[in-house]
């Protein structure tokens, strides 16, 4: 008896060796395919790819980049979902794919424990916005105008950012035409070109707002922007919701602890590097690095898939 | 940022870009050599009976994207390449039609009436020298124009039209495809809605994958590549090897002309033909600027209206059109070289593509990723760089360098390019069906977009088979995301109008446009049925 446990002993010594050891030097198997779920040209898509070519750099890791945008996020987690789980396929998501568009769609059978989160890159700055030729300086004016009587077009990149639009409106006794677009930079486009009157922008709106084109009308998230913290937050306005959300890589379930931690680590290295190209992109449109891992990101990525169901109840209203 | 600023940072982009090698201390960027090897393939490819530019662009595109990589760095080198290719091909095409009466491309057809006369009787340096000089001339002066029009068209489109008139738009062009590419209207249609069927499988806003048929496959909808390579590439090669196979044996090659002359261009030839290229040049330009009519037609047109000039200006004893006229092959070429310029004012403006090298340039574009051929191109912002705008004026850039190749040492590679047309079919072919399947796998790295592409293969086949053409299908393919996309946004910008595409004046235009179009074409085709008849 003694010598088993003492046996156990030692292999549960080597075994924890072993995995720190692998840790520190874990390679992918192969090169990495990253599964990104965003139209290309966009900041989501641009931060990721910076972030690889900082990891091709920095570890020999090879990346290739794949563009699977589209249905709120699922058709990355459905790729990604059955992908072996060794390292070698991860994808690039948001914290909403793996909350409202799971929740949203239970028939897909898809939930957040089919899957292994890494590391969270940033959050959003997500303002509401429209050009400064409107000349509105808060939600409120546009919220005069529509009640004046005028048709307000407003942009969405998401099915639940379309809801929170919904809820907006309801809550101040407003009517906006919402309209689905493919992507941040679609709805910034948009607003840009008047096809639509504003619309939810995360990020991308930060320079333009510094020159003057545009103006965030309101904050969609828990705090004030950055840039604007003078724009009244939507949960001010009668929204029950915000719109926090992560930008985060995934595997799927089954990644092991020390693949799981190597990459982290290594992505986080990047993302908090203010001299990487990835670092300094991200503190500029995203308003700084937010890297959340291990099992407080687990717990983030589950409490978003259970508030989802209320929102999902309140705009079904 | 200015204007000026923004087209001096895209000249850098091309001379400045990554760097190959160096001689003396100068550096030569990787775009300028990769913009030489496509020119040089283009006029290989082109003088090559059975292959085009297209197919040189396809096999190329996934093989260079997996060199290159998905950064922006790889924008310029990779279109660099299908911009020579593009333009090298349209040299190139004319050189067995002159020597050998075999059109390498089809729109080199009228190019055979008078250049191989001309070969019959000794000039077919000659034919060369005239076939290369007006096309590149009308190249040039194409380019010229896109340049010009394609910022001002675009700026003009983001300031007018909103959702609905851009939805409107979508159909007005998708209308036109149909109705003017391959002869027929109603095989048009069908091979647009064929094209819009294929796009819409596993697209869309639904959470759930739509027509996948339940395959995991299909969830994501059909891969681009495969599906254009399919139609495109394996149906064309499927469809000259039957043919091949049926006409074995009863095409006998003409000799090899005798290069006995030594005649040159003379500034006097060069007078007598200009007024000829500068026409063509005008017409083919037009032509080239409305998406998917193409070149043949433009060729067509430019040979009808040069004919009609040269019987009333010609002095006794000059040979006639079809007779080994030197204004007949300036004619042709000048007006199918100068679309391929203005092909790209849709392309680049509204990013619509007009014809099959168009296609490619937007797959590459879409592959790589970092710039969206479309109005959003052209917003020259003075605060911030547009680096979309900047690759636009790099893309120029490509164009002037692959036109300065053309003048320079265009005519030298283009009369010792003779011997492609030696190269039998039946080996040609089966390579190239090669080249594309291991171009798609390396693309997608799945063998079931191997699958897609010999399954599209075959519905390309059967496409050709029964006459109908396949541009309008992978036009349709390529646009049918974005005409659901806008339409579902104008839908809902509108306050879910159902009437939305109708009363907006500029968009209900565009329908009733649509409709003309399509309805002119029938009445055409079965004007032009009825006159057949009467002569057969």
């Amino acid at each position: 008896m003694k010598s088993m446990i003492k046996a156990a002993a030692t292999a549960v010594a080597i075994a924890a060796s072993a995995s720190a050891a692998t840790a520190a030097d874990w390679t992918p198997p192969g090169p990495i395919k990253l599964l990104v779920a965003f139209r290309s040209g966009g900041g989501a898509d641009t931060h990721a790819r910076l972030i690889a070519e900082e990891l091709e750099a920095r570890h020999g890791w090879k990346f290739i980049p794949e563009e699977v945008a589209g249905k709120g996020g699922l058709n990355m987690a459905a790729a990604l979902k059955d992908a072996p789980a060794d390292g070698t396929v991860i994808g690039l998501g948001v914290t909403e794919f793996f909350g409202y568009s799971m929740a949203a769609t239970p028939k897909a059978g898809m939930k957040p424990a089919d899957y292994t989160p890494i590391i969270t890159t940033a959050g959003f700055q997500m303002g509401v916005v429209a050009t400064s030729g409107r000349g509105w300086t808060t939600i409120d004016d546009a919220f005069a105008a529509a009640k004046a009587g005028e048709t307000l077009s407003f942009g969405v990149m998401s099915p639940r950012l379309a809801d929170l639009a919904y809820l907006l409106g309801k809550a101040n006794g407003v009517d906006f035409n919402i309209v689905s677009l493919r992507g941040g930079k679609a709805v910034f486009d948009a607003i840009n070109a008047g096809d639509v009157d504003m619309g939810f922008v995360a990020g991308l709106q930060t320079r333009a707002v510094a020159a003057g084109d545009m103006v965030n009308l309101a904050s969609a998230i828990t705090k004030p922007l950055n840039q604007s913290p003078d724009a009244p937050l939507l949960l001010e306005r009668g929204l029950e919701f915000d719109a926090e959300g992560e930008f985060l890589f995934v595997a799927p379930a089954g990644l092991p602890e020390e693949a799981r931690a190597a990459m982290a680590d290594a992505i986080e290295a990047v993302i908090t590097d203010p001299n990487t190209k990835a670092g300094q992109m991200i503190a500029k449109a995203f308003g700084g690095a937010v890297a959340i891992k291990g099992d407080a990101l687990a717990e983030r990525v589950q409490a978003e898939f259970d508030t989802s169901e209320t929102l999902l109840d309140a705009a079904s209203e | 940022m200015g204007t000026l600023d923004y087209i001096w940072m895209g000249i850098l982009s091309v001379f400045q870009g990554p760097e190959l090698f160096s001689i003396f201390g100068l550096s030569i960027s990787v775009t300028l050599i990769m913009i030489a090897i496509g020119f040089l393939l283009g006029i290989a490819v082109g003088a090559t009976p059975g292959l085009a530019g297209p197919i040189a662009m396809a096999i190329s595109l996934p093989i260079l994207i997996s060199i290159f990589g998905f950064s922006p760095d790889a924008l310029l080198p990779v279109m660099g390449f299908l911009i020579g290719v593009m333009k090298g091909a349209t040299i190139g095409g004319a050189v067995p039609a002159i020597l050998f009466n075999t059109p390498g491309t089809p729109d080199a057809y009228l190019t055979t009436l008078d250049g191989y006369p001309m070969t019959q009787k000794g000039n077919a340096r000659r034919a060369l020298r005239v076939a290369h000089f007006s096309s590149v001339s009308g190249d040039t002066f194409s380019d010229i124009v896109l340049i010009v029009c394609a910022p001002f068209l675009a700026i003009l489109v983001e300031g007018y039209l909103d959702l609905p008139e851009k939805a409107a738009l979508l159909i007005l062009s998708l209308a036109f495809i149909a109705a003017a590419v391959g002869g027929a209207p109603a095989k048009g249609l069908i091979s647009t809605g064929l094209g819009l069927l294929a796009a819409y499988v596993g697209t869309g806003e639904d959470f759930y994958p739509r027509l996948s048929l339940g395959s995991p496959a299909l969830s994501e909808g059909l891969p681009l590549a495969a599906v254009i390579l399919g139609v495109l590439i394996v149906g064309a090669v499927a469809h000259e090897l039957t043919t091949y196979w049926r006409e074995r044996g009863r095409q006998d090659r003409q000799d090899d002309p005798e290069g006995r002359d030594n005649q040159g261009l003379s500034l006097r030839l060069i007078g007598r033909i200009w007024p000829y290229i500068c026409r063509s040049a005008l017409v083919g330009t037009v032509i080239g600027a409305l998406p998917g009519i193409g070149s043949t037609l433009a060729a067509t047109i430019g040979y009808t209206l040069g004919r009609a000039r040269h019987e009333k200006r010609k002095r006794k004893g000059d040979p006639s059109f079809g007779e080994g006229a030197p204004e007949g092959v300036a004619a042709t070429e000048a007006a199918n070289s100068s679309v391929s310029g203005a092909n790209l004012i849709p392309v680049l403006s509204l990013g619509i593509p007009g014809n099959a090298a168009a296609v490619f340039l937007i797959l590459a574009a879409e592959s790589i990723g970092g710039f969206t051929p479309g109005p959003s191109v052209f917003k020259f912002s003075t605060e911030q760089v547009n680096p979309e705008l900047v690759i636009a004026f790099g893309l120029f850039t490509c164009m002037f360098i692959a036109n300065f190749l053309n003048w320079t040492i265009g005519g030298l590679i283009m009369r010792a390019m003779g011997i492609m047309t030696r190269v039998p079919k039946q080996m040609l072919l089966p390579v190239v069906l090669l080249l594309t399947l291991t171009a798609i796998y390396v693309q997608e790295t799945a063998m079931v977009a191997v699958w897609i592409t010999l399954a599209f293969g075959v519905v390309g086949y059967l496409m050709r088979v029964y006459g109908i053409s396949p541009l309008p299908f992978v036009i349709a393919f390529i646009l049918g995301g974005r005409l659901e996309d806008t339409a579902r946004q104008a839908f809902a910008s509108t306050g879910s109008d159902p009437w939305f595409l109708f009363n907006n004046p500029i968009a209900a235009v565009f329908m009733a446009l649509s409709v003309l179009t399509i309805i002119v074409a029938l009445r055409l085709d079965r004007r032009s049925q009825r006159s057949a008849k009467v002569s057969s």
